[in-house]
């Protein structure tokens, strides 16, 4: 009997990082499924332990990033992901699956808009981890880097006070060390009042290994691992503590 | 029935127009976007209207400004664009794929034609025929360009 935790991957058309995504997730120890939005009914999500969306522009970020694809998600299994989350499963999104998670209420509100310089940024950057309980982060250091790749990665809230109130909360789960895109308080990643839910603009899939690191001499990498491997392994560690 | 909606951003400043060029002007103009939605509908409006704030608008981010008016004022002049008929849309096909999997939707959408408008503030003299030159492509878009309100 496979004893792996179950990774769902939905993919949207226009999902991209999909396979980068599985990949990484099977290195520390998942079993991975990656299901097109076509395929997808609320009874694909028994025996599933976490449902990924990764990044990606899916469908072509027409009307704004991630929102056709939450419609077409809540069009197609209503509330169930939510039921999934009360029920004890995890929700990663990455990316544009953070930007389709926001969307969807499944982190608090905000909302992801073009970054501050305008233009698309894909370049490296240094966050902190504010959650280091947290089951996405608990083995991540306190402060780590990633790549971004995104246009549209601007956390904005409605008064600039609840991105604030995020800090306070401890919602507020990565926040970049430097301006990088305008985010109110330089939030990179939210999380959920239930901690299961998790969203980061930054792609951990892209940094599995030390060697992909920009710095061909960078020597932080524990046992040869980039700093996204220890993100997905503390994930993999909370839920088959869940499991024990 | 028809009925206008243009959605413009509350956190996004306006950008240096330069971007939107291959070669730069050298007036300092700068430039906001916006999507405008016109819609042939019969039936509810009230429902017609739900549809489109949830669909089309992101209450964080964005306002809704409905009517033929412009969203925004003070702009020198306005790029106003979109898809010629009969070429793929793909923005109103995502949004009329979604719009029939709705069980009850409460009106009936007859058409929806999507315009993007670029509002372009400073500058001196008519500089249009650059911005129409370096974004529309004649091949696949349809636009007009609307004089100021300053």
């Amino acid at each position: 009997m496979e004893d792996r935790p179950c990774a769902l991957l939905l993919k949207f058309p226009g999902t991209n990082c999909d396979a980068e995504t599985a990949r990484a997730l099977e290195a520390v120890g998942f079993v991975t499924e990656v299901l097109p939005v076509s395929a997808l009914k609320p009874g694909k999500l028994v025996g599933v332990s976490l449902v990924v969306l990764s990044g990606g522009f899916s469908y072509g970020d027409y009307v704004m990033s991630g929102r056709i694809a939450s419609l077409v998600t809540e069009q197609k299994i209503g509330e169930t992901l939510k039921d999934f989350r009360d029920n004890g499963g995890y929700i990663l999104g990455i990316c544009n699956g953070f930007q389709i998670l926001t969307q969807l209420d499944l982190l608090p509100a905000g909302s992801l808009v073009e970054n501050a310089s305008g233009r698309f940024q894909c370049q490296w950057v240094k966050m902190k981890n504010l959650a280091p309980k947290s089951p996405f982060l608990s083995r991540c250091p306190a402060e780590f880097e990633l790549p971004i790749a995104h246009a549209e990665g601007r956390l904005v809230t409605k008064e600039a006070a609840e991105a604030a109130g995020y800090l306070k909360s401890g919602a507020a789960a990565l926040v970049y060390t430097d301006e990088v895109n305008g985010s109110f308080e330089r939030i990179a990643g939210l999380t959920d009042e239930s901690g299961r839910v998790f969203g980061l603009m930054p792609h951990p899939e892209r940094f599995m290994k030390a060697r992909d690191h920009y710095d061909p001499d960078w020597e932080g990498g524990e046992g040869g691992w980039g700093s996204g491997y220890w993100l997905f392994k503390s994930l993999h560690e909370a839920i088959k503590e869940g499991e024990a | 029935m028809r009925e206008i909606y243009e959605i413009s951003d509350r956190f996004i400043e306006a950008g240096d127009a330069n971007h939107l060029l291959y070669e730069p002007l050298a007036g300092g103009l700068t430039y906001r976007r916006t999507r405008r939605y016109e819609i042939q509908y019969e039936g509810d409006a009230a429902a017609m209207e739900a549809f489109v704030r949830k669909t089309l608008l992101d209450g964080i981010s964005q306002e809704l400004h409905q009517g033929e008016g412009a969203a925004l004022t003070g702009y020198g002049f306005a790029l106003e664009y979109g898809m010629k008929p009969g070429a793929l849309d793909l923005e109103k096909e995502a949004i009329l794929s979604y719009y029939r999997g709705i069980p009850s939707p409460g009106f009936e959408l007859k058409d929806l034609r999507i315009r993007q408008r670029i509002y372009l503030f400073g500058g001196k003299g008519d500089e249009s025929g650059r911005f129409v030159r370096d974004i529309c492509n004649a091949a696949i878009h349809q636009w007009n360009v609307l004089p100021g309100h300053v």
